[in-house]
């Protein structure tokens, strides 16, 4: 039985640089069992400390751990760990079964067939099992994969963007798939750099910008520092000036601006507010709204903001 | 490690590389049929170093293993599949190992069929001169095998390197520079045939078949323990 408050991974002070590029730096962190969400932009350093927790890359400096004992260059710790990487390529001979099938034996799990039958239906791919890999669509081939993931069944599951590919019915299916294992006493780590999808999922976040521990925490705090963050909205209006002046006067609204070519810049802390206010108030002002657009909405800004406050 | 060994025969046996391997193999069968069907047979000494050194030792076999032994690795690095691998509590050994010989198990019976073959049709089946040469080239399969499958992970230009290694250094820098014979593969294989059939083979100097049989397998040894090493240290895509 796994204690539930023990730290299952121990990262310590884990730095990666290749030549001069420093991948990650300084990066300290414990994992307990419960979902992990491991979240960044791309490029931000997921990977690279995925694949050192992993033992898959050695690290520059630090230590890092689990079940106290180290990772890198110890085999037998693979019989506790699933691990399914960034990676979608497949060996396209195999059928899906044939896939898990091998994945098993190689963990040296006792009753094979078992084994696989039940990791299959897991995933709900007990239909296309004898398909050949090549044939079938991204999210099968990473449900398929999940499954050959899955198949020694791992006390901890380790997954690098394992919705990429993925359908919204599937979607739903792998989430209730990884909160179950997760209740049955699991440690699992998913890295995503789509926020809402760690959301959906995590009980704990932790943050990796430019190679660095950025934060680290309980969802809902990150999440109340991001309703708290400042939008641009670009508005396009047939009266810009009339359209500013009322503007200014709304609650949800903390400045505005206009740009030269007669678009306003309207700075609010409050979009939700904002994204009502707005259209009433140019029906009242008999002002035509021709284009409303978020100016920093991209991934980058957000986790930047998060990494500011 | 039998899962292993048949992954890999599966990777490695794909029907365009299975058609050049058998073309490649057929080539000196062909030209050894030729010469002792002409009026005009060389004489065996030129056999010898144009049939069996250049042809059969010098090209194909090198060819032929480096096609499958540095594909057993360098095909999973550049495809991302080695982590379903080395992602697994096997020892490294029992990852190596099938990989060398699945590797052996597809060319081997090419290069093996091919010496015998040549070397019956020139030696009109004198089974002394068979024997040397079928066991030498075979012994050179399990050597370059051993050589390409360590290439094949210490990089992915390991075909590239391979091409290198046969036809400048065995090709080329070993056709007058003494010492570098001492790490030719293909070197080893021939002395192996001279001390095999003395008889048959006695051109140019060699070096005592036991000392060649030394040699060999401390090679042999010495190439398994680095690929294991690699696969323990290097970092997997």
């Amino acid at each position: 039985m796994i204690d539930s408050a023990a730290p299952v991974i121990r990262v310590n002070g884990v730095s990666r640089w290749f030549g001069n590029v420093v991948a990650v730096s300084e990066v300290s962190f414990d994992i307990t069992p419960g979902i992990t969400g491991l979240l960044g932009p791309n490029g931000a350093g997921k990977t690279t400390m995925l694949r050192m927790m992993t033992g898959l890359a050695a690290t520059s400096t630090g230590t890092i751990t689990m079940f106290g004992e180290r990772v890198r260059d110890n085999p037998p710790l693979y019989r506790r760990i699933g691990v399914m990487s960034e990676h979608e390529t497949v060996y396209d001979f195999m059928t899906g079964r044939e896939f898990v099938t091998m994945m098993a034996r190689i963990r040296n799990v006792d009753n094979v067939e078992e084994a696989a039958d039940h990791a299959i239906e897991l995933v709900d791919m007990m239909d296309a099992q004898h398909r050949p890999m090549k044939t079938y669509s991204r999210g099968m081939r990473q449900r398929m994969r999940l499954a050959g993931t899955l198949v020694h069944d791992p006390e901890v599951l380790v997954l690098d963007e394992p919705l990429n590919g993925a359908d919204p019915r599937q979607r739903l299916h792998f989430k209730r798939l990884l909160q179950q294992l997760a209740h049955d006493g699991r440690t699992i780590i998913l890295s995503s750099h789509i926020l809402e999808e760690v959301e959906e999922l995590a009980d704990t976040v932790l943050l990796i910008v430019n190679g660095k521990l950025a934060a680290s925490g309980g969802f809902r705090a990150i999440r109340a520092a991001l309703n708290q963050r400042p939008y641009h909205v670009r508005v396009v209006s047939d009266s810009p000036r009339a359209l500013a002046a009322a503007v200014v006067n709304l609650p949800s609204v903390d400045a505005v601006n206009i740009d030269p070519d007669g678009a306003l810049i309207v700075l609010s802390r409050n979009v939700l507010d904002l994204q009502l206010e707005l259209p009433r108030l140019a029906q009242s002002a008999s002002i035509r709204l021709r284009r409303v657009e978020p100016l920093d909405d991209s991934l980058e800004s957000v986790f930047g903001y998060l990494v500011e406050n | 490690m039998g899962t292993v060994y048949r992954l890999t025969l599966r990777q490695l046996t794909g029907r365009a590389r299975l058609a050049i391997l058998t073309v490649l193999a057929t080539l000196p069968v062909i030209v050894a049929a030729l010469m002792v069907a002409s009026p005009d047979a060389p004489p065996m000494t030129q056999f010898e170093t144009g049939i069996l050194g250049a042809m059969l030792s010098g090209s194909i076999a090198p060819l032929v293993v480096l096609a499958i032994a540095a594909a057993a690795f360098s095909n999973e690095v550049e495809d991302n599949t080695l982590a379903n691998l080395s992602l697994s509590p096997l020892p490294r050994w029992q990852i190596i190992v099938p990989k060398f010989l699945a590797a052996i198990t597809i060319a081997g019976p090419f290069i093996g069929a091919s010496a015998f073959a040549t070397s019956y049709i020139a030696f009109l089946g004198d089974p002394k001169a068979v024997f040397a040469v079928t066991v030498s080239a075979l012994a050179g399969v399990i050597l370059y095998a051993a050589a390409f499958l360590w290439l094949g992970l210490m990089t992915t230009y390991a075909i590239g390197i391979g091409l290198l290694y046969i036809v400048l250094w065995e090709g080329f820098f070993s056709g007058f520079v003494t010492g570098v014979r001492m790490l030719s593969i293909r070197h080893y294989a021939i002395s192996l045939m001279h001390g095999l059939d003395e008889r048959r083979f006695n051109f140019g100097t060699h070096p005592a078949l036991a000392t060649v049989v030394i040699i060999s397998i401390v090679a042999f040894s010495g190439l398994l323990y680095l690929s294991i090493r690699r696969l323990r240290t290097m970092d997997i895509p």
